[in-house]
């Protein structure tokens, strides 16, 4: 397909891991193993290129917990229909980062 | 951010905040926040160090810090520099006039025809200074005057010049110590030129003899003499005459018609031994309160016994030294007067200017403007001197026809251009506008207005250009866009990065 979108392999498993509950810069970090130089980058372009959202948490959670308030990421619509696309393309992708692993770590 | 946690940990605080100042400002405080929170989970996750605190984990985490605010960094300045060099930005017009005024500039220092022609009006001596010549300018190239007029004005010329010198080019070869020889361009000249010139000669060499002098030019000396400075003082021969080699020229030292090597001064009886017809260049310099100094004058020359006269010109060394700044300011006034006739000279209306817009934009137009046309006058001025002096054009007339037709038409359509382009350019964001749209009918001209609008591809306005100009709608005019068209205009030029 001519419209496909191409994304890196690094790309394509930050967006899995996302995908799959890990809504944090720093969990995706953990899960995927990426240091912080590179998931952040990453993050903000898959954010310019709409296939994530990112959104801070309220305050008053934060307060609440005595810790400064986060940054959590979403994945849209278009991010899905990507990652489909995707993890036919990388099809360890999916086995890589599950959900039920993404759960248990 | 003040929570206690942050306190614990300076370090990290103060590498986060490090990191944050290469993030561009207006992203700044967000990637502080981002990574400040996450921070705060790393080290809840990570192991204690030594006093306590977790280290390891922050500290690559800090250290992963620099790395996003590098390639933000990264990213930030090559959307700059795309910006600045897009296609029809004001600052990609303004450093392509800036990078071919420098070229030319580079060009004019670089050719050494240029440099002198254009220079050399700061000569010190030239004031009252006359080449008198048969033949106006032409005389200044080839030389016109006889050997046997020279001798005869000498003496009957006192009242108008004081001072009036004889030189012959002529090229021989100069030998040196029997080994060393060169084919040189020498001037042969009545030993008064220096003087005549106001420069110091310098004194004999002490070898006793009363020979003539030579002075080599300091190209002609590296050329051809390898720059030895052991060669001031040693005897020459020239066409089987023994010189004595007095001294080198410094390369503005004389600047006189005809391109020499060297200069040969003969006292008169070795000058009067030359054909009486030989030709060469007369120098004469005008006493003060006779005539005007630095214009071209005639002289009128009659024959002894008054039957017949021969006319001359006499002009002024510091007029023709001045040519090529005279000729472009020449040509730079009368593309002025004749810009009119190109162009119409009206920049267009711009009602919305009324307070609506910060000074420093509407200045920004203006500077603009007059940074080209700061840019413009110096090019053309460059660009026309290289071309009619580095072209190897031997006729001198030829050369000032040429630099007078590059500059004025380069001025003439350098000035019509800087017009119409500005006319063209949006006044908020400097762009060349784009998209043009027909609107209306010739028929309803009375009604409404009928002609062509362009657009802003920033979303700023519409420029208006009518077809026919009309006491209600006379010249072009810009209308202004609001906030709410802002979001039908995106910026297409953001590469898309995180894309294979």
């Amino acid at each position: 397909m001519a419209n496909e979108p191409k994304l890196s392999h690094t790309a394509a498993m930050i967006l899995q891991t996302i995908h799959a509950g890990q809504v944090y810069g720093f969990s995706v970090m953990e899960a995927t193993g990426l240091p912080s130089g590179t998931v952040y980058p990453a993050m903000r372009r898959l954010e310019r290129d709409g296939l994530i959202v990112s959104k801070w948490e309220q305050q008053s959670i934060a307060d609440a917990q005595q810790r400064p308030p986060r940054k959590y990421y979403k994945v849209t619509r278009a991010g899905i229909a990507t990652l489909q696309v995707m993890q036919k393309r990388y099809p360890l992708l999916q086995k890589m980062i599950s959900a039920s692993e993404v759960k248990n770590a | 951010m003040s929570l206690p946690f942050f306190r614990s940990l300076p370090a990290s605080v103060l590498i986060l905040h490090s990191a944050a100042w290469l993030v561009p400002a207006e992203e700044r405080k967000e990637w502080l926040a981002e990574w400040e929170a996450e921070l705060w989970h790393v080290c809840r996750t990570g192991e204690p160090g030594l006093n306590g605190r977790p280290r390891s984990h922050s500290t690559g985490f800090c250290v992963g810090a620099f790395q996003d605010a590098f390639w933000l960094k990264w990213n930030h300045l090559r959307s700059a520099r795309w910006r600045v060099l897009r296609r029809g930005a004001a600052s990609r017009c303004t450093l392509l006039l800036a990078v071919w005024a420098a070229a030319s500039l580079l060009l004019f220092l670089s050719l050494p025809a240029a440099r002198n022609a254009a220079l050399r009006s700061f000569h010190r001596n030239a004031d009252g200074l006359f080449v008198i010549s048969r033949s106006g300018y032409s005389g200044m190239q080839s030389p016109t005057i006889g050997l046997e007029e020279y001798l005869s004005w000498k003496t009957a010329t006192r009242q108008l010049f004081s001072g009036i010198a004889f030189y012959q080019p002529l090229s021989k070869r100069v030998h040196i110590l029997k080994h060393r020889s060169a084919e040189l361009a020498i001037g042969r000249a009545s030993d008064n030129l220096f003087q005549l010139l106001n420069r110091p000669l310098p004194a004999d060499p002490p070898n006793g003899e009363h020979l003539a002098r030579l002075f080599l030019t300091q190209a002609a000396w590296r050329q051809n003499f390898n720059a030895d400075p052991a060669l001031v003082g040693a005897i020459a021969e020239v066409a089987g005459q023994r010189v004595v080699i007095a001294g080198i020229l410094s390369p503005d030292a004389l600047r006189l018609p005809g391109h020499l090597d060297a200069w040969l001064l003969e006292d008169e009886e070795q000058l009067a031994k030359l054909p009486k017809r030989s030709s060469g260049f007369l120098l004469a310099r005008m006493r003060r309160g006779k005539l005007r100094l630095d214009e071209w004058q005639h002289m009128t020359v009659y024959s002894e016994d008054g039957s017949r006269s021969n006319r001359f010109d006499c002009i002024s060394l510091a007029e023709e030294e001045r040519l090529p700044f005279s000729i472009f300011v020449f040509t730079l006034i009368v593309a002025l007067i004749a810009l009119p006739a190109t162009t119409p000279l009206p920049l267009g209306e711009y009602p919305h200017h009324d307070g609506r817009l910060p000074w420093a934009v509407r200045a920004r137009r203006w500077v603009f403007f007059c940074s080209k046309i700061v840019l413009f006058v110096p090019l053309v001025y460059f660009t026309s001197v290289d071309a009619a002096y580095g072209c190897q054009v031997q006729n001198a007339n030829t050369v000032q026809y040429i630099q007078l037709g590059l500059s004025f038409f380069g001025f003439l359509f350098g000035f019509r251009w800087i017009l119409q382009d500005q006319r063209k350019r949006c006044p908020v964001c400097l762009r060349v506008l784009s998209n043009p749209a027909r609107v209306g009918e010739a028929s309803r001209n009375f009604l409404a207005w009928n002609g062509t609008e362009w657009i802003c591809t920033n979303g700023h306005g519409l420029l208006h250009i009518p077809e026919l100009p009309t006491s209600w709608f006379g010249t072009q005019r810009w209308l202004d866009l609001d906030a709410s068209w802002h979001p039908l205009f995106s910026d297409g030029c953001v590469p898309s990065a995180g894309v294979l």
